[in-house]
């Protein structure tokens, strides 16, 4: 048994969203076809799968890694060198709040930014059965199949639909 | 976080149902008759409370009409209530001009706020009297009027509160005019002989709606100046000038800001209860929930950053009058006031209004509103009454060398409290009586002009933007 | 409203991707000559830190000149970026599409130069380590946390990493669609920068919830730069001028004014120079000039304000010291200046739609208000200490150097050339945001009307 997929290009988004349809008729699961397309179309418009994200948990989580480090960066290192400027105690809970607030953010958005690329499910250095001319306009749908049976009705109905081309690849 | 929709809440998704534009005309007119029992008691209920916070006024003024330290929580008041009732109409105005569809049906409302402006205005009548001049014993308080004649804040206040109101309604009024079209061919009795003295002989021609759309750019605009400049007015005559040493130069926008917040908390509180009791539902969707929460949102962060952009230079200022201006506002016997108002106005309904499902919802929403507005009060106590309470004699000093005691309400000024936003609340329900709470012709173009469709497999919502 | 404009996909990468795929003839002279400036730059800074401080103007009473003045400059025209970006985006503003990447591109050049000057500033830039890393613990201090001066390389760093990383987020996308048209080591540099990038509806949908999650967290972030530099001045209560609480929203909606103008100078040259006229188009600039307008009207009620309680509180020296920044030359000249280009000039002319709509007018004032920003800055850090004060006895006014001058020259051509850099290899305006304004965008006929309207997701 191997992995093998199969890209069928298409011009119109209408026959694109055809053959969605037709492997979802077909008995393909979900989640074992694709559609790739080189400009985002409202959601759901290919009646395509759109996997649940977890995005929001990770600002939240890089927010108190940073909260609590800047914690331990404003009062530790004051606290271990202390020298009082311009009468201010040695804990200046207002000053430290900023530094504090600016590590929270950095942190934040680091882990939004890991998110971001986690859950697109990047960096993927061998993305599979992949058209240049997606990102001229073409959309492409991808069926990924562990079993070689299936590739010859998938086919047909990508080509029922209207496809352009079809490619192939293990 | 501000941030598009994850899970898919079955009422968000629901694209706004397409109602007939007749039958928008005849149901929402409709609401305006046949109040229920339960509107006439708590009309008769706020009608009492504003008579008895009226009277209560009236002999407070009698009583202590001349020791000025007593009146910190009327001057609370005529800030909270320009807040709440100027602020409110600029949620009919800010997403206008930025071209948003979702307002269109609740401009209404907010410009229903207008009116109110009666109750900041008695308020303001004692005050004034009250207010001293600017040359006392030969020596000039520090105030914005630095050479002008002796009684110029009592003059402008007076005069941009009045012009506020004015043109508030005036803003109302030149939206309204195509609704009073239609109570006059919809309605009965005097509600159709009020529409027909009103309407002016609207019949809905091009040139009647291009005047409109001027006419409301225009009035709009001069709201928008005219509230700065007596939010200006207010919070320097009424509020920092009374203390010697208070040189905030954030204050009036920190006092407009709020004053933004406190209106769209009373827009979505109003729009809340009027959805709910009138059976709007088909007509006030999720979608201007949706967006208020996130301008409450953002107002919240806003209220916070401007605090703290002005007790940060304080606090490391550590001049005497520096000190002494933490020490009267904040930390000072005003303590408890301030950390319960920064809590109620910032902290909690941003830590409410953070999550995509309570915006997307109305009830937390609406509790949020009602946290921001008792928080609004607390912070317009912690600034104005010890604000007021400082003795006449020392308004001159360079500083405040001794920090007064804090002043307790007494029964007086709980009655004019409770009278003044029982007020309030009162001429919005009533003004619901006489037109109609969501605009007719604004519902009916916002069907036109947003259409759900289905886009290839699936669904959305088209918006035509005309200009 | 935005006219809508049918620009098929291929049309679209090859006149976008010119910069990338067949390099417009005067590329190469340009960052030729932008090249030797920086070099020349760089030597004179060189040359000044070998030296000293002494080469620079910079005396008693006056330590905060030229330099401090054109790092408060360009930290704020980096306020453009995230400004334009994530206000519009979360505000679905359709007109930001050709804008955003050139606006968060500027933020992150632009914080890059900016934090140059303090560098150089301190006399002797290698002593910066001890701001990481104090290697001088034998006198047992250490960065001292309450001082402004230490929260500013805080604050920029959070700003220009979030930007940075934001910018090449937004770029995945057009990564991917450079890798598809290029061959050779083109190819394998993006393919490597494009992680893999195919445009599933999965990794879409990070670059929609991502992009505005992004946006929602770099605004309070952008908000607080500007204020924490505003505070290096405002929490000094000995300075005339600076003690006051307003600073922190009035630099920020100054940065606004001046990094809003910024972008639309930019989009000009870019329309320009690219023959971008497709995308660029005049309504874009009227767009951004209704929001300046706005802007600018806003920052004139701060500076009102910053003035009445500069003098509200009827202190001497305060007096004196607004007294010689409006009537005392030099300074009078300059204050009539900045307000004449910051607003007298340009926003009454941003009035009239014509002007609006004609990019060569939007371009002049565009670089009008930035001189009047400059100046403002100017204006603010420079009187409160040149003033005469008891027991200075250094009356010369402070007059920037030769040496002040060309590095102030060189900020701004190492700007561009920067940017003239990033155009050889990445597109300048997102590829992807435009072929979605196709998609989002169509026509609706009301009656007779022809009317825009656009595609919202029900979200």
């Amino acid at each position: 048994m191997s992995t093998q997929s199969i890209l069928g290009l298409f011009q119109q988004p209408e026959s694109a969203a055809d053959a969605m349809d037709g492997l979802k008729e077909a008995g393909f699961e979900l989640g074992t076809f694709d559609v790739l397309t080189g400009t985002p179309y409202p959601e759901g418009a290919f009646g395509e799968y759109v996997p649940q994200h977890r995005l929001f948990r990770f600002p939240a989580f890089g927010a108190i890694i940073g909260f609590t480090l800047s914690i331990f960066l404003t009062s530790v290192t004051q606290l271990a060198y202390p020298m009082v400027t311009g009468g201010k105690p040695i804990l200046s809970i207002f000053a430290m709040l900023i530094i504090m607030y600016e590590m929270t953010m950095l942190a934040g958005v680091i882990a939004t930014v890991i998110g971001i690329v986690f859950e697109s499910r990047l960096p993927n250095m061998k993305p599979g059965i992949y058209d240049t001319r997606i990102t001229e306009g073409w959309i492409g749908v991808v069926v990924t199949f562990d079993d070689d049976s299936k590739v010859a009705d998938a086919e047909s109905v990508l080509n029922k639909a209207g496809a352009l081309e079809i490619k192939h690849a293990k | 976080m501000a941030s598009e929709a994850v899970a898919h809440e079955s009422e968000h998704h629901a694209p706004p149902p397409q109602v007939a534009a007749d039958v928008i005309a005849q149901e929402l007119i409709a609401t305006t008759t046949g109040a229920t029992g339960r509107f006439k008691a708590w009309a008769w209920i706020l009608g009492i409370l504003s008579i008895a916070g009226i009277v209560a006024l009236i002999v407070k003024f009698i009583d202590q009409g001349d020791d000025s330290t007593k009146w910190g929580y009327v001057a609370a008041m005529v800030s909270f209530l320009l807040s709440l009732a100027g602020g409110a109409p600029m949620v009919a105005m800010a997403p206008v001009m930025a071209k948003a569809n979702w307002v269109r049906p609740i401009t209404r409302i907010a410009s229903l706020f207008s009116f109110a402006g009666v109750a900041t205005l008695i308020m303001l009548i004692p005050l004034v009297a009250i207010l001293p001049p600017l040359v006392t014993e030969g020596a000039r308080r520090r105030t914005v009027w630095f050479m002008a004649p002796d009684y110029s804040p009592h003059f402008w206040t007076t005069l941009g509160l009045v012009l506020l109101l004015v043109t508030g309604i005036m803003l109302f009024y030149s939206a309204a005019l195509p609704d009073f079209a239609s109570m006059r061919d919809h309605s009965t009795g005097w509600r159709q002989r009020l529409g027909k003295r009103l309407a002016r002989g609207w019949v809905g021609t091009d040139a009647q709606w291009r005047t409109l759309r001027m006419r409301i750019g225009m009035f709009g605009t001069f709201y928008f100046f005219i509230l700065v400049f007596v939010n200006f007015l207010i919070s320097t005559d009424f509020g920092q000038s009374m203390v010697p040493g208070w040189r905030d130069a954030i204050f009036p926008m920190y006092h407009t800001v709020s004053g933004f917040q406190a209106g769209v908390a009373g827009v979505v509180i109003a729009l809340y209860f009027s959805r709910k009791y009138m059976k709007l539902e088909k007509y006030v969707h999720m979608d201007a929930f949706w967006s208020l929460g996130r301008l409450l949102f953002a107002l919240t962060l806003l209220w916070i950053y401007f605090f703290y952009s002005s007790f940060i230079v304080f606090w490391y200022g550590r001049s005497e009058n520096d000190i002494a201006t933490l020490d009267l506002l904040i930390k000072g016997p005003m303590m408890p006031v301030f950390i319960a108002a920064m809590l109620l106005i910032w902290f909690v309904p941003w830590w409410i209004l953070i999550w995509n499902k309570v915006r997307r919802g109305t009830g937390a929403m609406v509790v949020g509103s009602f946290i921001i507005l008792i928080g609004l009060l607390l912070d317009r106590i912690r600034t104005f009454v010890p604000a007021w309470s400082v003795p006449p004699d020392q308004i001159h000093e360079k500083w405040l060398k001794v920090i007064p005691d804090a002043y307790w309400p007494s029964i007086f000024d709980v009655l004019i409290m409770v009278g003044g936003i029982s007020l309030v609340a009162l001429i919005v329900m009533l003004m619901t009586r006489v037109i109609p709470v969501l605009s007719v012709w604004q519902v009916q173009e916002f069907n036109l002009l947003s259409k759900p469709i289905k886009y290839i497999r699936g669904h959305a919502t088209l918006v035509a933007k005309p200009d | 409203m935005q006219q809508r404009r049918e620009l098929d996909q291929v049309y679209t990468n090859r006149k976008l991707l010119n910069g990338q795929l067949d390099t417009p003839k005067w590329w190469a002279p340009t960052v030729t000559i932008l090249g030797i400036v920086v070099v020349l730059g760089l030597i004179v800074i060189a040359v000044m830190i070998n030296k000293g401080l002494g080469m620079t103007g910079l005396a008693r009473p006056v330590y905060w000149g030229l330099f401090i003045t054109t790092f408060v400059f360009w930290v704020g025209i980096s306020h453009a970026g995230i400004m334009i970006s994530a206000i519009l985006r979360l505000t679905q503003a359709e007109w930001r599409r050709p804008v955003t990447r050139a606006a968060e591109l500027l933020t992150v050049f632009s914080l890059l130069t900016a934090l140059v000057f303090p560098l150089i500033h301190a006399g002797r830039p290698w002593r910066i380590a001890y701001w990481i890393m104090p290697y001088d613990l034998a006198r047992g201090i250490y960065p001292n946390i309450r001082s402004p001066l230490n929260m500013d390389p805080v604050a920029i760093s959070t700003y220009l990493t979030g930007s940075t990383l934001f910018l090449y987020i937004a770029l995945l996308p057009d990564l991917g669609n450079l890798r598809d048209r290029t061959t050779g080591w083109k190819n394998a540099m993006y393919t490597v920068l494009a992680l893999g990038w195919r445009g599933n509806p999965r990794q879409w949908k990070m670059q929609t919830v991502g992009g505005i999650l992004l946006s929602a967290l770099m605004l309070p972030i952008f908000v607080s730069v500007h204020s924490i530099v505003s505070w290096d001045f405002a929490v000094a209560s000995a300075v005339e001028g600076w003690h006051s609480t307003i600073f922190a929203p009035y630099f920020v909606i100054g940065a606004v004014h001046s990094g809003v103008s910024a972008v639309v100078t930019m989009m000009a040259l870019m329309r320009w120079l690219w023959k971008w006229d497709d995308f660029i188009r005049p309504e874009h600039f009227d767009a951004l000039a209704r929001l300046l307008i706005v802007v600018s009207t806003g920052w004139l009620g701060f500076t009102f304000l910053e003035l009445i309680f500069a003098l509200y509180g009827q202190d001497a020296p305060e007096i004196a010291l607004r007294e010689m920044q409006m009537f005392q030359w030099p300074w009078n000249g300059l204050f009539i200046l900045f307000f004449l280009t910051a607003y007298a000039i340009p926003v009454p002319m941003w009035l009239f739609k014509r002007v609006r709509t004609n990019i060569a007018l939007m371009f002049w004032t565009s670089i009008l208000v930035n001189i009047g920003m400059w100046l403002e800055r100017f204006l603010i850090i420079v009187p409160g200490l040149a003033r005469r004060t008891p027991f200075v006895y250094t009356w010369e006014a402070y007059r920037p150097s030769a040496v002040e001058w060309t590095i102030f020259i060189w900020s701004f051509a190492w700007v561009t050339f920067l940017m003239l850099l990033f155009s050889k290899f990445f597109p300048l305006v997102p590829l992807f945001e435009q072929k979605e304004s196709q998609v989002f965008t169509t026509d609706v006929m009301i009656g007779r009307a022809k009317v825009p309207a656009i595609i919202r997701e029900a979200d």
